[in-house]
């Protein structure tokens, strides 16, 4: 007889362990982390530099260093290039963030050699060719108006302006105008500065072996390559917390963007592990508050969610949505709730537990399979200059957290008058 | 080479395990055969409204994620034209909850009211946040009735119009349930470290009682060649002009159904594609230009859709596609051309097989194609493709009688 009303006796997770991943210093200086996993004949090699756009000197410079350095070397065509990578079947990304730069490259283990060999001669002699430059313009300033036309990318770019400032690395955004002043020297002026051994950590992925490993060791870590010496990194200023309501006018919006919170801290800071639980609670799975809250019981919206952004000097707390026109107010209101219910009334214990097994499947999951671990490696190098108990750490405060902790929390960082309030809207809400 | 074991019970449910010893999770996949194609056309968006239903509890559980969280696990789902897919993936100790919970809602559903009054919401929402609210959003609810006259694909999973599915009652709910859920119109995939004979007695417990139930829906109809042009001109406040192409191919079990997909990968897949370097590139008639096919069980569609370079008319632009498409249907490609789109067809595939979550729906898809070892089968179907292939299948494609012409232009903002 089977018993439909009760559920089936469950195992909760413990075992959780983060293997960390074998470790290099190849005979230039370079690092070179591998994690050795996965069933298919499929791997990832990640290059990632300290070169990311807080340190241009103009917008969209880091960015298009990056992007433009496949489009031609002293050796090949941009043509010949694609022409390379698509007949070997890999797949390759070259782009830059806040703080780091990065060159991926996919591939089959069995055409790795060929894969590497041209990401060689991409990262060590670009030439950023005048007219594929003026290509990249005319393309991604097109396709930069259309992103910007988008509620959700107005209601972004206007709540990290308010939060550190335009002339702050982290609060500022390019506008598709800013394509038009970018010249081939300030890329290949970056490149010299940026890019180069000194200066780059390797991560490498996937179902590898000794032989894939000595090749991306020949290819990177053989010999010094590239110019630039170790980025020296200042401190950004830290930001002052102060609450703001901002509206964007957008006529013919059928739905507000909304995006509230503040800036917070690094992942080094003692509270993060914490914070980042309380952050679950309040939004950030399915069964959260918010989404209980505004999706599952009122329907205003098809998702609301918050997360918390981690930068390597900063750190910031972000709830977001898009709501019908109607509602718009209602959700502030039920948002402000939310939070006030979190400072002031203990999490029942069933809920908690629900929040603390959910992540600890979510820490099973983002160990399955080795992307995801390189992913994880990629993030701890980012924020945590490769402490790998951090894992371990984050795991420890799961199965310790506390109501009472839960609203000290909240009480410590989630002042709603602390909050930046950012709407995009056919009619200013507040 | 994804291997796994087979059985069906009495009731008509098909069960594919697959083991997978290298990891602590399990994906459980359960997918129905049941899309926005075998909806009444008169109540579109109705699967895809359900697939949300079938989270707002079932006969003996109230709720459904809230059990899920409990045992550590995620699950999400998704509605195409063609099926309605639910996944779960957790820890293997908790497997028996994946079951619990799936054969419940498969059992019945709760069929709540209120569920239902806000699920229609949210979905309404989603309609606005997806198709209404974005720039260039609505282009499908556009280029689907163009391209279909008769058969229901000529409406996106989401639906024809918010209408239909704020008119959504619960009797239309309760109809469309016992319609489509039923053992005999699903397929369960198991993937991770579980033995065949473990997950046949689970699969007995929980599934083996739920009766067979008889599946009815409005017939689909074939759709009929098309033998004219068809063209739409729109204006929208959009920042540029786009314009979109499509035409009718074959349907996914076809024998050119490889041959069309390695054309449009050969027209633009990569940056070494034609469209790229000859329109993109060469010509800078384009600043984005795409060719992909919808890859539809039943006859699809190959799409084109580009955005001109500035001062580029959508006409001339129109012109340099069908010159590319000329040139391809009348001259054989050579075999490096050939050989390079079928090694990136192979580690485009095999990329996407290396989780339990993604080998776990596509065996599940497979099957409902056939044999689930069609899958073991893809790569080879496709490097059997011939240059002369490619000729005869672009040349009988890409006709004028054979296309429906988007013109989407943008108006001052």
């Amino acid at each position: 007889m089977t018993f439909r009303n009760q559920a089936p006796s469950l195992k909760l997770q413990n075992n959780f362990q983060f293997a960390p991943p074998q470790t290099y210093i190849m005979a230039n200086g370079c690092k070179l982390l591998v994690v050795s996993q996965g069933d298919v004949d499929v791997c990832r090699v990640d290059l990632v530099f300290n070169a990311g756009s807080r340190y241009q000197t103009q917008r969209l410079v880091a960015n298009g260093t990056f992007s433009l350095m496949s489009e031609g070397t002293a050796k090949h065509t941009s043509q010949q290039i694609s022409e390379h990578f698509d007949y070997w079947g890999s797949f390759t990304g070259f782009g830059a963030d806040k703080d780091y730069a990065k060159a991926t490259a996919f591939s089959l283990t069995k055409h790795l050699d060929q894969t590497l060999d041209m990401m060689q001669e991409i990262l060590t002699m670009p030439i950023y060719p005048v007219d594929e430059l003026n290509e990249w313009k005319r393309r991604s300033k097109q396709s930069l108006t259309v992103e910007m036309e988008k509620a959700s990318t107005k209601s972004r770019i206007g709540f990290f302006n308010a939060l550190y400032g335009e002339g702050h690395p982290y609060g500022a955004f390019a506008v598709p105008t800013d394509f038009e002043l970018i010249e081939q020297d300030s890329l290949i002026g970056y490149h010299k500065q940026f890019v180069g051994s000194k200066n780059c950590t390797v991560v490498l992925s996937g179902r590898v072996t000794d032989a894939h490993i000595a090749k991306v060791q020949s290819v990177f870590g053989n010999h010094s390559w590239g110019d630039a010496s170790e980025t020296s990194v200042s401190q950004l200023s830290e930001q002052q917390v102060k609450g703001q309501s901002i509206f964007i006018e957008k006529a013919d919006a059928l739905q507000s963007s909304i995006r509230v919170g503040r800036p917070l801290f690094t992942r080094s800071h003692p509270d993060y592990p914490d914070l980042a639980i309380v952050n679950t609670i309040l939004g950030g799975y399915f069964g959260s508050r918010l989404m209980k809250n505004i999706r599952e019981e009122k329907g205003y919206t098809y998702g609301i969610g918050s997360y918390i952004v981690t930068l390597k000097d900063s750190g910031a707390l972000v709830i977001s949505t898009e709501v019908g026109e109607q509602y718009t107010q209602q959700t502030m209101l039920e948002i402000t709730k939310e939070i006030e219910r979190l400072q002031n009334e203990p999490v029942g214990q069933d809920e908690l537990l629900r929040v603390q097994s959910y992540l600890m499947g979510e820490a099973l999951r983002s160990i399955n399979g080795p992307f995801a671990i390189a992913d994880n490696v990629l993030s701890l190098f980012y924020f945590n200059n490769l402490n790998y108990e951090f894992f371990n750490g984050m795991v420890n405060s799961i199965k310790a957290i506390t109501p009472n902790r839960v609203m000290e929390i909240a009480n410590k960082w989630l002042k709603v008058d602390d909050f930046v309030h950012c709407v995009v809207a056919k009619s200013n809400p507040f | 080479m994804v291997n796994f074991d087979r059985f069906s019970l009495d009731n008509g449910l098909r069960v594919i395990v697959h083991k997978d010893t290298s990891t602590p999770l399990v994906s459980v996949n359960l997918l129905y055969n049941v899309g926005s194609k075998h909806e009444d056309s008169n109540k579109t968006g109705f699967a895809h409204l359900f697939e949300h239903l079938m989270f707002g509890g079932s006969v003996n559980i109230p709720n459904y994620d809230e059990p899920i969280e409990r045992a550590s696990g995620e699950n999400n789902a998704f509605t195409s034209s063609d099926i309605t897919n639910y996944y779960i993936t957790l820890p293997l100790s908790n497997i028996e909850t994946a079951f619990w919970l799936e054969s419940d809602r498969m059992l019945s559903l709760a069929f709540s009211q209120q569920s239902l009054d806000v699920q229609k919401s949210v979905v309404i929402e989603e309609f606005n946040q997806r198709y209404l609210n974005e720039p260039y959003g609505d282009v499908w609810l556009l280029l689907r009735p163009l391209a279909y006259k008769v058969h229901s694909y000529q409406w996106p999973t989401i639906g024809k119009e918010p209408a239909h599915i704020s008119s959504a009652n619960l009797d239309d709910v309760k109809n469309f349930f016992y319609a489509n859920y039923a053992p005999n119109n699903a397929i369960l995939c198991i993937a991770g470290n579980v033995e065949t004979d473990y997950i046949k007695e689970l699969s007995e417990k929980w599934f083996g009682s739920i009766p067979k139930r008889c599946i009815v829906r409005p017939d689909i109809n074939k759709e009929p060649q098309q033998t004219q042009q068809r063209r739409l001109e729109v204006k929208r406040k959009v920042p540029f002009n786009s314009l979109y192409i499509a035409f009718h191919m074959c349907n996914k079990l076809h024998p050119d159904y490889p041959a069309t997909d390695l054309l449009s990968d050969i027209l633009s897949n990569g940056k070494s594609s034609r469209f790229f370097q000859s329109l993109v590139k060469r010509q800078q008639l384009f600043n984005s230009i795409d060719a992909f096919i919808s890859g539809d069980i039943d006859e699809g569609l190959f799409v084109i859709t580009g955005r001109p370079a500035d001062g580029v008319s959508l006409v001339q632009a129109e012109e340099a596609v069908f010159l590319e498409l000329k040139q391809i249907s009348q001259q054989t490609v050579d075999n490096y051309e050939l050989s390079k789109v079928k090694n990136r067809f192979e580690s485009t595939f095999t990329f996407g097989l290396t989780s339990t979550t993604e080998k776990a729906l596509n065996l599940c898809y497979n099957e409902l194609l056939g044999d689930a070892n069609l899958l073991n089968l893809t790569i080879k179907r496709y490097n059997e493709v011939t240059a002369a292939d490619i000729k005869r299948v672009a040349s009988k494609l890409f006709t004028e009688q054979n296309s429906s012409v988007l013109h989407y232009i943008a108006e001052n903002i």
